[in-house]
């Protein structure tokens, strides 16, 4: 059994403890205001983060242990996803502040971030289908609620809908492709799976085939993997831009972590060409993502693309995973910065629709005489997103273009990804240095300063000594990355 | 055993079928909902009679979480779906057309 205060219970027990009582105390309370609420949470979600921190210094975790007989296991790998979604968490919940003054049911939306908090939490931790499932479910179900959140505004409640219907689509490909690999190997526990996938038959191969495609497909849709990513964009800029960043930079990321948990060390383990088929989705991901990013003129749906484009990169470190011992962790850190630099930005439009009411990019034109700290934030997390040297996003970009030449040795097709990678990137500059065009060297309809969100405010200078500081000094945080690596070398083996 | 392990496979990829059939041509809403419900339950199905075949138990308990989530999940997606029919009087989800892009 998992000790009573390891990370993943305590985690659990803080966050959702709190996220079951905020309601309650709306119940009681008389007098109406949405700002305690979210303190409340706030609080839940610092003490928790501040756990995870705790736990890791007195080394009470293990090392990256990627499969346990456990239902959870408390390891490096889930922690530095716990952080991360954390992070992401408490800068939707602080930029949430100014945004949901004057909405309705502000206690239910931050007790739903706190619960879909808690399961993408899980997902990271879980290390049985079993729970990986139900950690997915108590991911998804808050943020379709979340989602459609603006109940009189038609655009939300479609995208809440779209958003729906290929996230129940999504959750039920996964389960039976659970189905399936319980049926081959008679147990639900990952380690088990991946032992008794290697030890099949050539009869039951296709089979075992079938669920690995079906987990894809499953985890390929919340990740916004091209082919299933026809729903994001509409996602996203129909939410409540406070709620496309917790899709961008938590679920997305949690997806990552389920991926890295089954697919990564099952394609590993079955020693099956899934390297290629990765790299495939990889260059069409980043290329459908970034091409269809120029055209945009809505600044969410534009980001929503984006956010496409990156899952791209990303997925360079996971298909050069069995080859290149650095795929995995340029992967692990992408994902931490791709979080932070994608919050930021979604946040940063959720502080000019507060404050201006638009989206749209001709609308935004002289902002930063208007919005001079929302527009530097938003400057410099795109700047972070198209990879500029000094910021977290270039490190961790080299790493991951590094990782697919350093598997050139063994795989020739490998360096192309590299290239693929470094166009792409060259090829996003062009609408992120639009955005920021519009914003510094175009007139606006007036320069007067408007007053800005204090939560955007926090929210940005939050992330801007992230980027930058994580740019100018990433050892610590890539030495982390490293240690969150799964061992490989426990994994079994058909060779 | 009087019922072979096929007989019931069969069964769950038919179901599965049906559910992906009407997830890809229906446009009504709750039809969709019905698509996405048949396909958790073929997926249920198989559980259960693996779980009988092999024999452990650990399928059918993931079958019984998998009937509470999706119980939880469709009643998210009923309300949704009402919100929609007070907004728009229909629930055709290619009306549904704000976004776009």
């Amino acid at each position: 059994m998992i000790e009573f205060t390891s990370t993943p219970i305590m985690l659990t027990l803080i966050l959702g403890a709190v996220g079951v009582l905020i309601p309650v105390i709306n119940v009681a309370r008389k007098e109406k205001g949405s700002s305690v609420y979210g303190v409340i949470a706030l609080g839940a979600l610092l003490a928790a983060i501040g756990f995870v921190v705790y736990q890791i210094l007195t080394k009470h975790v293990t090392p990256s242990a990627i499969f346990s007989s456990n239902v959870l296991v408390d390891d490096t790998f889930g922690s530095f996803f716990a952080i991360a979604m954390l992070i992401v968490g408490i800068m939707t919940t602080v930029g949430s502040f100014n945004y949901m003054r004057g909405r309705a049911n502000p206690a239910v939306y931050y007790s739903l971030i706190l619960l879909s908090s808690i399961g993408m939490i899980l997902i990271a931790y879980s290390t049985d289908l079993v729970m990986l499932f139900i950690a997915w479910e108590l991911m998804s179900i808050p943020t379709y609620v979340l989602a459609g959140y603006l109940k009189k505004d038609p655009s939300s409640n479609e995208a809440a809908i779209k958003y729906f219907l290929f996230g129940a689509l999504s959750s039920g490909i996964i389960i039976y492709g659970i189905s399936i690999a319980y049926g081959l190997t008679g147990s639900t526990n990952i380690e088990q799976v991946i032992v008794g996938f290697s030890k099949l038959g050539p009869d039951m191969m296709p089979l075992a085939i079938l669920a690995v495609g079906m987990f894809i497909a499953g985890f390929g849709f919340k990740i916004g993997l091209v082919p299933f990513h026809m729903w994001l964009p509409d996602a996203y800029e129909g939410s409540p831009p406070t709620i496309a960043a917790l899709l961008a930079a938590g679920t997305k990321k949690a997806g990552f972590a389920a991926v890295l948990r089954v697919i990564i060390m099952g394609a590993i383990a079955l020693n099956l060409h899934w390297a290629f088929a990765l790299a495939v989705i990889a260059i069409v991901t980043m290329t459908v993502g970034n091409l269809a990013a120029i055209k945009q003129r809505n600044l969410t749906r534009m980001l929503a693309y984006s956010s496409i484009g990156q899952a791209g990169y990303i997925l360079i470190g996971l298909s050069v995973a069995p080859i290149s011992p650095i795929g995995i962790q340029a992967s692990l850190f992408h994902i931490l910065n791709h979080s932070v630099m994608k919050a930021a930005a979604f946040i940063a439009v959720a502080g000019i629709v507060t404050t201006l009411g638009v989206t749209h990019i001709e609308k935004i034109k002289g902002l930063g005489k208007r919005m001079p700290i929302t527009a530097l934030g938003l400057t410099i997390s795109l700047l972070a997103l198209a990879g500029v040297p000094p910021l977290n996003g270039f490190w961790s970009k080299l790493m991951l273009f590094g990782s697919a030449i350093d598997a050139g040795h063994t795989l020739s097709w490998a360096p192309y990804l590299a290239v693929a990678g470094v166009l792409n990137s060259a090829l996003s500059l062009a609408y992120y240095g639009w955005i920021i065009r519009k914003m510094y060297f175009e007139e606006g309809e007036s320069n007067k300063r408007l007053k800005e969100p204090k939560s955007v405010i926090a929210v940005m200078i939050f992330s801007i000594i992230f980027i930058v500081g994580i740019g100018v000094y990433p050892d610590p945080v890539i030495e982390f990355a490293k240690s969150a690596v799964p061992i490989m070398s426990g994994l079994p083996s058909i060779h | 055993m009087a019922n072979a392990l096929i007989d019931f496979i069969l069964v769950s990829v038919a179901l599965l079928a049906i559910g992906i059939y009407g997830i890809a041509v229906k446009r009504n809403a709750i039809r969709m909902l019905f698509g996405i419900e048949m396909i958790i339950n073929s997926a249920n199905l198989n559980l259960v009679a693996f779980s009988r075949y092999i024999p452990n138990s650990q399928g059918q308990t993931l079958a019984l979480f998998s009937i509470a989530i999706a119980a939880a999940e469709v009643a998210v997606g009923l309300a949704l779906v009402i919100v929609a029919y007070r907004m728009y009087r229909n629930i055709d989800i290619a009306d549904f057309r704000s976004l776009k892009g």
